[in-house]
Formats: structure tokens, sequence, C-alpha cells
């Protein structure tokens, strides 16, 4: 009788022959971490609006904390065991070690479910995933960030690298719209963005109320407030579908090099590391190849914008 | 590779014992259809009678040994506050028998999406590694589009692939652990008249398929007909069924659900395959459809397997197979979509080439 | 038992639950008490405040109302009426309330000839089967015949964590095919799988009945190609409309013939 059994272990499976391609599994580490998520305490939240909150998370693990890295325009998927996750980009410093930042809109039930949470709660995160804003490549250069409503949030992490770094860079403009005046977010910050980090704050609301002092009207109005040096400039843009198209054609005109100009895209996703196909967008994926694309890049793609 | 011939009759010895030892699924009639031809899947087999060696194609792929249509990811187990999460990467091991080079280029592609991508997939790995694959090479289906695709035939991805050479079969032995199981049974090399007959048998085949779909730069004429007319045609037929990435063997696009346990001491994520064609695919959160028409969605499926790739991995998903063109009932295949594209495309060329004459 | 427990220190309400039975068989109901292993995990969910087969305590002071069955009596009709009065989540819960079910048959003939068969020379008041939808608004839709007791399971489930209760969007046939069950239109029957919501996990198909779309149509369904190909494949139009009409779930898209 033939004895013809086999089982692999799992700690033998880089050593078993293959049929197929031979895996990295030096990165085993870091499959653990994909699939298993750093756990947090929510140390902190702030409720920005109706719709809102902007939730503090810090790393439990100090040394996990203190590992953490990640790229402004990245982000994490955020896990709240037993209701899912949802994709949330990062509106903290990347030079923040402590806590991080996650702006956070009340729109599906994963992110009902985080509204209901207390600080002192526990979620997990895995990640960082996705592209990053090239700050270095932006460096020596004017910057134009550009915010439509809750598109502010992903622009914070970049905006913060500006502030750090701010003697790298040329002008900064953000050009930052919302519909009410009580939507626009961090307000708190504004000051300390104009007054320490010399940057040119624009603010426009579609609906004003009577105490709004500041323009009303739509982003593109604040489009000629400014002068920028298109030579030497880059863009960011950051906002509901419809303004991508807007914006990016009016940067465009003025000769802003398509490839000079980023965005970054929303889309469900339900893994973040590629596999599952959700968030495909013509031959790209969201979460690996964006969120954030140059706008040469998502021009390209059917469906993008 | 080892090139081995074995007789028909210790083949059949063989894989007995590779059966009783292993858990093992081979290719098994389970149905006759309304028009008499037997409908095949992949089943469990207990003994080497159990597998019908001759068969033609089974409805459903090989892929949910790898890709189960539904798997726990995870489990949480909470105490308090806090949780402890639990995942199994473990496999049971499983010998399959019988499966054609285009399943195995199938597998390839998995592997090439799974593994080597940016987050390779450990579960994936674990089931890929624990399993035997023993591929047969078969004379083409009337429908079958696999030498379109290049995909006719297979030289990696399984541990041993059998071409029918008569009263024996040529073996190609593609990883030690076939090789050391072989040892207990008679093999001889390869003479020359083997490698005849073998030739004439890859001949055999390569003339023997009846459908050929012109895949040449159809990555830039899908890019180009994105607003074909082709695509709200055959989106009308569609029932959004989801049957054609079911069957598929190479599509991967998942579900993650998570839910908790009755008694709420946990909860699980739970992963389901899923398809493009089905209408909340690409729904957002808040309730935005990226892709509400029927039309949008078949060609999303239809870029996944014929373009989307091309630029992640400069290949094609789709193998060739016609599983999905078999099994849909709206008569939805790849063969029809493609040309109708095509045709498109042609009729284009011809008013841009004379149209400078008409001014 | 207490009213309140608690789940990782939040404190949460026990469903106060109640089930009504119309016009069915009760079958609904009973299935409830199915799945024996996890069952007083699922009891223990509820607060139970009225619910014939298991208690016979009654209290008025429930928030969930399930209601079996369809509606074919006035004395039904107000009944209900009352119960969406106290209910503040109304559950139309199985086929027959979802959809009118089996019951429907009845509206296909003349309400005389119906008593005449059943009940000859008794005076018998009765009206032609609704659905509970047309009489008061519903919250939530459990459809199945019967229901499908892990998908109450996971649906009671997701009511007291607050979480999303969803039903499957896609047809059975996703369902179907994970089983490898051989589609019963290759086997030269008309199934109604293609364009009826999952959920069920293919129990009928899979074990070769053809479906009966008892958890009624799927979302955004293409009526028109599947009407097309039943034609094209020669198979009964007759049979197609009798199984559509089954459960009077695809009512809304019975005018579609031509």
């Amino acid at each position: 009788m033939h004895d013809l059994r086999f089982v692999i272990p799992p700690q033998d499976i880089n050593r078993e022959d293959f049929a197929s391609s031979v895996p990295d599994f030096n990165r085993r580490s870091e499959i653990m971490r994909t699939d298993f998520g750093y756990k947090c305490m929510v140390s902190n939240i702030v409720r920005l609006t109706e719709q809102e909150k902007l939730f503090q998370l810090r790393i439990i693990d100090p040394v996990e904390r203190a590992l953490f890295r990640f790229k402004p325009g990245q982000f994490l998927m955020l896990e709240v065991p037993g209701y899912g996750d949802v994709p949330i980009s990062i509106s903290s410093s990347s030079s923040n070690h402590e806590f991080l930042e996650l702006c956070i809109r009340k729109v599906g039930h994963v992110t009902s479910a985080l509204f209901s949470i207390k600080e002192g709660a526990r979620v997990a995160i895995r990640g960082p995933f996705g592209s990053a804003f090239p700050m270095d490549e932006m460096a020596g250069h004017n910057i134009l960030l550009i915010a439509g409503g809750l598109g502010i949030a992903p622009l914070r992490a970049p905006l913060y690298w500006l502030n750090e770094h701010r003697d790298r860079f040329l002008d900064v403009h953000l050009l930052y719209g919302a519909k009410e005046p009580s939507q626009l977010l961090f307000t708190w910050q504004f000051d300390e963005w104009k007054m320490i980090n010399h940057i040119n704050l624009h603010t426009i609301v579609e609906r004003a109320d009577p105490q709004w002092l500041g323009k009303k009207g739509m982003i593109t109005d604040l489009f000629n407030d400014i002068t920028i040096a298109t030579a030497t400039t880059y863009a960011i843009v950051c906002g509901p579908p419809v303004m991508f198209k807007i914006v990016c054609s009016w940067l465009d005109r003025l000769g802003i090099p398509m490839n000079r100009m980023f965005v970054s895209l929303e889309r469900r996703m339900h893994c973040g590391m590629g596999k599952c196909c959700r968030c495909m967008v013509g031959s790209t994926f969201t979460c690996i190849d964006g969120p954030v694309f140059d706008y040469w890049s998502v021009m390209n793609l059917k469906e993008a914008i | 590779m080892i090139y081995k011939v074995i007789s028909k009759k210790e083949f059949t010895g063989f894989v007995d014992a590779l059966v009783h030892s292993n858990r093992s699924f081979g290719p098994k009639q389970v149905a006759t259809d309304h028009r008499g031809n037997a409908v095949y899947q992949f089943q469990p087999v207990h003994s080497v009678a159990d597998i019908a060696f001759d068969y033609s194609a089974t409805a459903s792929s090989a892929k949910h040994f790898f890709l189960p249509f539904r798997e726990e990811l995870s489990h949480f187990h909470f105490h308090g506050n806090d949780w402890e999460q639990q995942i199994s990467y473990e496999a049971n091991p499983v010998v399959l028998i019988g499966l054609r080079a285009c399943d195995i280029s199938a597998l390839n592609i998995l592997d090439d999406v799974l593994l080597n991508g940016h987050f390779p997939s450990p579960g994936y790995l674990a089931r890929r590694k624990n399993s035997f694959v023993i591929g047969m090479d078969h004379l083409p289906l009337p429908d079958c589009f696999c030498k379109s695709m290049n995909h006719h035939t297979v030289t990696t991805g399984f541990n041993l692939f059998c071409s029918d050479i008569g009263d024996h079969y040529y073996l190609s032995i593609n990883s030690s652990k076939a090789f050391n199981f072989l040892r207990e049974f008679e093999t001889r090399e390869p003479n020359y008249d083997d490698n005849c007959m073998l030739v004439e048998r890859r001949k055999l085949i390569q003339n023997g398929f009846q459908t050929d779909i012109d895949v040449t730069a159809l990555p830039t004429i899908l890019d180009i007909e994105f607003d074909s007319p082709v695509w709200e045609k055959w989106g009308d037929k569609c029932l959004n069924c989801g049957t054609c990435a079911m069957v598929c063997p190479s599509c991967y696009c998942y579900s993650l659900t998570e839910s908790f346990d009755t008694n709420l001491n946990g909860a699980s994520r739970e992963k389901k395959l899923y398809s493009c064609n089905l209408v909340d695919f690409a729904v957002v959160a808040g309730g935005h459809n990226f892709r509400p028409k029927n039309g949008d969605r078949l060609k999303y499926r239809y870029y996944h397997q014929h373009r989307g790739f091309a630029e992640n991995a400069s290949q094609q998903i789709c193998v060739g197979c016609n599983r999905c063109g078999r099994a849909c009932l709206a008569g939805i295949n790849p063969k029809d979509v493609i040309n109708d594209l095509r045709m498109e495309k042609e009729s284009c060329m011809t008013c841009v080439s004379s149209s400078p004459r008409k001014i | 038992m207490e009213k309140t427990m608690t789940h990782k220190g939040v404190p949460f309400e026990r469903l106060k639950i109640a089930s009504f039975d119309f016009t069915c068989c009760e079958g609904c109901q009973l299935q409830l008490a199915n799945c024996e292993s996890s069952l007083p995990d699922f009891l223990g969910l509820l607060d139970v405040r009225n619910f014939r087969e298991i208690s016979s305590e009654r209290y008025d002071d429930y928030d969930i109302a399930l209601i079996e069955g369809s509606i074919s009596r006035q004395d039904e009709v107000e009944r209900l009426l009352k119960i969406r009065k106290q209910a503040k989540i109304l559950v139309a819960y199985g086929t027959c309330a979802c959809f009118g079910g089996v019951n429907s048959l009845k509206n296909r003939h003349p309400v005389e000839e119906l008593i005449d068969e059943v009940y000859p020379g008794m005076a018998i008041e009765t009206l032609p089967v609704r659905k509970i939808s047309d009489l008061v608004e519903v919250d939530l839709f459990i459809p199945g015949c019967p229901v499908d007791k892990r998908e109450v399971e996971r649906i009671v489930v997701s009511l007291v964590k607050g979480s999303l209760v969803t039903l499957p969007k896609y047809p059975v046939c996703v369902e179907c095919k994970a089983q490898l069950t051989t589609c019963l239109f290759e086997l030269g029957e008309i199934c109604l799988g293609p364009v009826t919501r999952a959920g069920c996990n293919a129990v009928c198909t899979s074990g070769k009945t053809p479906c009966l779309g008892c958890r009624g149509p799927a979302e955004e369904i293409n009526m028109a190609a599947f009407l097309a190909l039943v034609k094209e494949r020669g198979l009964s139009l007759d049979d197609l409309h009798e199984k559509l009409a089954f459960y009077n779930a695809f009512e809304p898209f019975l005018n579609h013939e031509a």
C-alpha cells in the first residue's frame, strides 16, 4: 500500500516547492499587519459639525506607536470590530508619532457606529495604504491647495507638512470652500496657518449667514483673487467629484502642467490592498495606485472624475 | 521540469494511491443537460474509478479550492473593551486531478494577483501550497478560445501535467513532491517515439480550435470603445446575476461583511466572492452608485478581464475557457462581445479613411 | 430576567418584540424556534412581550412587531392598524406578509366560488388577499417561505447593535453557483433564480427544485431579458407565468409579458 499523504504546515510553507511563482515571504510581518491591524484607543473626539467629527487615535502598543509611519495623502482602513472597516484619509501630521487624527463624516453604518462610541473606546487601524503626495518633489515651488467641503481632511496632512517645512516652499495658497460658514472645518487653525505659517488662506461659502464677513459664492470665484506663477506651482485638489473637473480644467487653462496637479479620489473599498477590486477605476485601483493621482493619470481614466 | 512516461494502467494505480491518501477532487458527471450532454463538476473522489478522465469541461472552475466562495477571514472575541482577533492560515491539503491547461493558467494569474502584488495573501498561499495539482491536456471544445488568449498550454503552476499519448501519459513533473510520489511507481524516460507522439498530440490540440478571438490591441480598443453602444446592447441582455464571475477561473473580486455573533461576545469578518455585474458592486457609503447601468457593469467585467490587468501586471486575466459564455443564460459570451466591439472599430475606420475625400 | 444587558461595557436594551399571525401557516414564526444551538443566545436579545406560540403572557408595550401572514379579513385590517400604531418598527415577516404569498392564489377566483368550494352554505366574510404594505407602512421586510432563521438572527443582532440591516441585493444565482449546482435551465426547466433575491443559500435549486421566487425580486432585475431568454429557449410561458404568480412576489413585473 502506497502512502502519498502530504501536509505543509505554515512554518514550512516558504520551503515547499511551489508550482508557480515564488512569493517574497520575508514580508510576513507586514502581512500580519494588514490582516490584524493596530489596536488604538480613541483618545479624543471633537465634534466639528453636525455630520463630522475629528477622532484622535492613539496606538496602544508603545513600540508599534513609535514605529508607525505614514506619508501625507495616505489612508487607513479603520476597523470597528463587529461593524466593519472604512477607508479614511489621515488628517494629522506625519511627524506626529503620538496620535493620529481622522476627520470622519457620518455617511454609512460603520461611521454611524463610530459616532456612537465614546473616548476611551478601542478601534483598530490597518495600513497605511495607498499613494502619497510627492512632498519632496514639490519642495522649492509655489503650492496651491484647493479644498471643497470635507476635502480639507486629506489636505490637512500635506498642510502640516508644508507648515513644518515652510522654508522649503515658496508661496502657499489654500482655497477652501464650503456650503455654509458652519461647515468650515478646522477654523480654530485658520489664524495659526495665516499668521505663523504664512499661508494665504482664502475661504468662501455658498450660503452666507449674517455673521459671515467673507466671500460668498463657489470655489471657482476665488480663482480671480490669486496670482500664481504657473511655471513653478504644484496644485493639490480635493473635494466632491464635481469639483475636480471644474477646478482641474481651470488649472489646466492657467498652464499648470497636468503632472503637477494632484487629486485624491474616493471609492468604496473592502480590502485596501488591491484584492477586492471594489475601488477599481478603469484599470487602476484607488487603494494601491491611488488615492493620490496626478491629474494626467485620472483624466485618462474613464469614470474617474 | 522532469519528463517521464507512464503507462495508463500504472498511472491509474498512482492516482488511486494518491486519492486514497488524501482529500481529493476530480471531474465527475453530476447531471445530463436537456440536450443530452453530460455536465461535469470537480467533486470529491474516493477512488480512481470515480474520476471521469475523459470529461469535456467542468461547469465551474477549480478556483474555489483556493478562493472559497465564502470564508471567514477572522474572528473577534470580545473581552470588555478589548478583543482578541483570531485568524487561521491553516489549509487542508487537497489533491486536484484533471485540471485543464487553462485552469492552471488561471491559477498562475491568481498567484500573480494574490501573491506577487503589494500585499500577498497568506490564506491563499497556504491553500496553494497545500494542493497537489495534476493537469491533463484535452482536445478543445468547439467554443474554447484559450488558444487566442495563449493559455492552451501551460508550463508552470502544476505539480504534474499529463499529456495523452495513446496508451501512455507523457508526464511533466514540476515539483519534488510529485517526483517523490512517482518513485514508487513504474515510469520510464521518454524515448524518441514518445517525444514524437507528444509533438503530434500538441499539434492535434493546437489545430483543434474552432473558436478564435482576435485580441490584438484589445486593451486599446476597449479604451477607445468606452462609450460604445455595444455595452448598452449587451447590457440590456445582462441579468446581473453574477454567474459569469462565479464560474470564472480567474475572477477574484470580493466583498467583506462583518457581523456580530448572536451571543454578542464575538464578531466575524466574512469574505464572499462577488461579481462586478451585481448591482451594488460600486455603491459607496451614502448610496451613490458609480455604475448604475447594466452596461456599465458588464463593461467593467470586460475591462478587468481583457484590459484592466494590462496595466497592473501586463496580462489579461481571461484564459479563454468560455465557462462564462456557457453558463450565461442571456447568451453573453466573450467571443460575440469582443467581435462586436471590433466591428464597431472597423466601421469607424472606414468612415475615417473615406471622409477626407468627401470634404 | 433583567431588562438591560451589557456588551463591551455598553448597556443595550433587549428588543421588546411581539409577533402576530394573520392569514398564514405560522411556519415563519416556528422558524424563530429553529437553530437550537444559538436559540438561548437569540432569545437573550429579545424581551418577548406578545407571542402566542412561545408564551401565554401578553403585553402591549412592544417596540418591534413581526407580522406574519397576509390580510384577508376586515378584522385583520383593524388589528394590523392597531399594531402599526404601537410598533416603532413593523416587520413584514415572511413571504405572505411581504408579497401576499401563496394565499394570493385566492384572488384569481370570484369570492362566491371560493366560499362555495371551501365553506359551502356558510356565511363567510372574506376579502381579497393583500400584502401588509398595501395597508400600513412597513419598516423592514424579511422575505422567505419560510424565513431563513440565520437571516432573522443576523437582522435581530443588527437591530440590537444598531448596525446595518441589509438583505442581499443580488439574485439567487450567486449562491446557487457557489454550490456548484447544475443550472435548472440546463435541465430544461424554468427557474426564477436569476430574478429572485438571494439569501436562502439556494436551498431549493441545490435540491434540483426550480426557484419560485419566495424572496421576491432582487434589486434592479432585468425582467425583459429574463422573459426573452425563456422564450428563446422555447420554454412554456404558461409555466413561467405560473411560477411568477406563485407567491405574488412578481406582481409588478407581470404586465411585462408581451
